[in-house]
């Protein structure tokens, strides 16, 4: 059961017309027996047949429930600190084997998320910032939120606890914004991401046979196929659960908005980015050796620089852990890693040349101009990280790299080219609008949501919105299988 | 050590870390109000501070400290 597919909808209806009816105190036990029938019928876990994955998050919640126990009760810090080590060793163990050895044993779906969002969890108890959770099964349902197990948002526990077991009354226009949100979800992903999708493919699965202007076009439609494919899951994701009364932490914010490469991951992947940054970057600044550090280098290279190296290098393991838990193979450790603090470093050692360069050129650092430059140049170097992100290896992206440089082209966009990577021009101008209307509703939402500012307006307004939006998804959605009417029939053949 | 003499002395960290004299916290200052103290600067200015008071924070408490008000309360707790 794929979240866009047609039967996670009835089973989403279904659950949202019992939850309401049972009693308030029975909702959060309803809600994780729903988060077990959906992981053992999701169509990553079903497809293998191995429905006894589901033992994977238990065992690891088990460790962690003991743990964090133990952490409470006693304030001996070297008990704590092994109840810590030992815990963490084992999440970590299972998600490495698990997910990144490739060994024949099966990952159980959203491994990567639940696991940070458990071991927040158990670092919070450890820093007595956190509260210990001494029922099993409540601990479970806030690492196993079905709505977050497909991918994320990572969860602290200290934002979850009163909503996910308090019960909640049926408010109208709640679920309505919730379903609003996943209508909007749903739009970037079926409609945009889709298309986009038939264009990176065809150019990065052929990319010997293009050269110049094509390469990019491939590099760009993969940017957006990604963005609006994770960003559009996840208005899914936080819609449904908006619909329950329980509101997830927001994953992005415009991230192409953004004016440079240390702003754009504070845009993109958000809760991904404030848990390495408390879990795992500043108790690495807080080490012995990078506490010492600077002390060392400072009669050498002066205070500030040595601050600076000292800075680097933790932000080095930084990046390397992203790209590495995206994928855990090169491509992924360059290109939404290292690439990236290859960026913020060398920004960082340019930036008085900059400066100059500013002063000397007489530019106004706060003008649309510059604005728009600066975004641009963001979004392109994020293109291209994910242009090693999407290759198979890191020689295939170089490659391709290459490719892109070795002919410069613009007669494509008028001579018609542009038709041949996939999408026919009907197609092609469907993607672009759509993809117009997403970025222009992206930078209306900077100053506010654009579900309240459509609930200001009269109801006819209003609906003709929701409607549109609603059929335009429904007549121009890109329906994978499960949707199509084909898939209907054949299914028929089966039973 | 009273609490004004604390803020002075913050003072005097703030302005080394930040490179920046025309600094003066207060009670409500937070990251949003100094341009320079982001995630990285925090962590520098948190081992500023303690070798300043000669104190230790611990890993809770620099996760959570959501003010400089917040801050002097601790400090003058473990002096």
């Amino acid at each position: 059961m794929s979240i866009t597919s047609f039967s996670f909808l009835c089973f989403f209806a279904a659950v949202l017309f019992l939850y309401y009816v049972i009693p308030k105190k029975a909702q959060w036990s309803f809600l994780l027996f729903v988060s077990f029938a959906f992981f053992m019928t999701s169509s990553e876990v079903t497809e293998s047949g191995g429905w006894y994955v589901i033992f994977y998050p238990l065992a690891a919640v088990a460790a962690v429930y003991f743990a964090a126990r133990l952490m409470d009760r006693t304030k001996e810090q070297k008990k704590r600190r092994a109840a810590l080590i030992c815990a963490v060793i084992f999440c970590i163990g299972l998600l490495c084997t698990l997910k990144f050895f490739r060994l024949p044993l099966l990952a159980p779906m959203g491994i990567s998320f639940y696991t940070l969002t458990l071991l927040g969890y158990l670092f919070d108890v450890y820093y007595e910032i956190g509260k210990v959770q001494n029922n099993y099964g409540k601990l479970v349902l806030f690492t196993c939120y079905f709505p977050t197990m497909v991918s994320g948002p990572i969860l602290k526990y200290g934002e979850m606890e009163e909503q996910l077991y308090s019960g909640h009354k049926l408010d109208y226009r709640r679920v309505t914004f919730g379903m609003q949100r996943m209508l909007w979800g749903f739009f970037k992903k079926l409609v945009i991401s889709e298309r986009m999708a038939v264009i990176a493919n065809e150019i990065f699965n052929n990319y010997e046979s293009y050269a110049g202007f094509p390469v990019w076009i491939g590099a760009i439609a993969f940017t957006f196929q990604l963005y609006t494919d994770f960003a559009g899951c996840m208005d899914i994701v936080l819609g449904i659960s908006e619909c329950f009364g329980i509101i997830l932490p927001e994953n992005f914010n415009a991230p192409f908005l953004a004016r440079n490469i240390s702003e754009y991951w504070r845009r993109w992947h958000i809760t991904l980015g404030t848990w390495l940054k408390e879990y795992l970057f500043y108790p690495l600044l807080r080490t012995k050796f990078f506490m010492q550090l600077p002390k060392k280098l400072k009669d050498k290279v002066g205070k500030k620089r040595a601050k600076q190296i000292t800075t680097f290098l933790a932000m080095f393991l930084l990046w390397f852990a992203i790209g590495y838990w995206h994928g855990g193979t090169w491509n992924f450790i360059i290109g939404s890693g290292l690439l990236h603090w290859f960026y913020i470093v060398s920004g960082e050692l340019a930036e008085p040349l900059f400066v100059k360069m500013r002063a000397f050129f007489h530019i106004k650092t706060e003008s649309r101009g510059f604005i728009l430059f600066q975004r641009l140049r963001t979004f392109l170097l994020v293109v291209l990280g994910l242009i090693f992100f999407r290759s198979s290896t890191v020689s295939d992206a170089l490659r391709m790299i290459g490719r892109g440089f070795s002919a410069f082209n613009p007669q494509i966009f008028v001579d018609g080219t542009l038709f041949s990577f996939g999408l026919d021009w009907i197609e092609l101008t469907i993607a672009v609008v759509s993809l117009l209307i997403f970025e222009w509703v992206t930078i209306q939402q900077q100053k506010g949501w654009m579900r309240e500012r459509l609930e200001k307006t009269n109801i006819v307004v209003r609906w003709i919105v929701l409607y549109a939006l609603l059929f335009y998804v429904i007549l121009l959605g890109q329906y994978g299988p499960g949707y199509s009417a084909s898939e209907f029939i054949y299914q028929n053949f089966k039973v | 050590m009273s609490r004004e003499e604390v803020f002075e002395k913050l003072n005097e960290v703030f302005r080394d870390v930040f490179d920046d004299e025309s600094i003066t916290v207060n009670d409500t200052t937070t990251a949003d109000d100094i341009e320079d103290w982001d995630s990285l600067e925090h962590i520098n200015l948190m081992a500023a501070v303690e070798s300043e008071f000669g104190i230790k924070f611990s890993m809770g408490q620099i996760m959570t400290m959501k003010n400089v008000g917040e801050m002097a309360d601790i400090i003058l707790q473990k002096i």
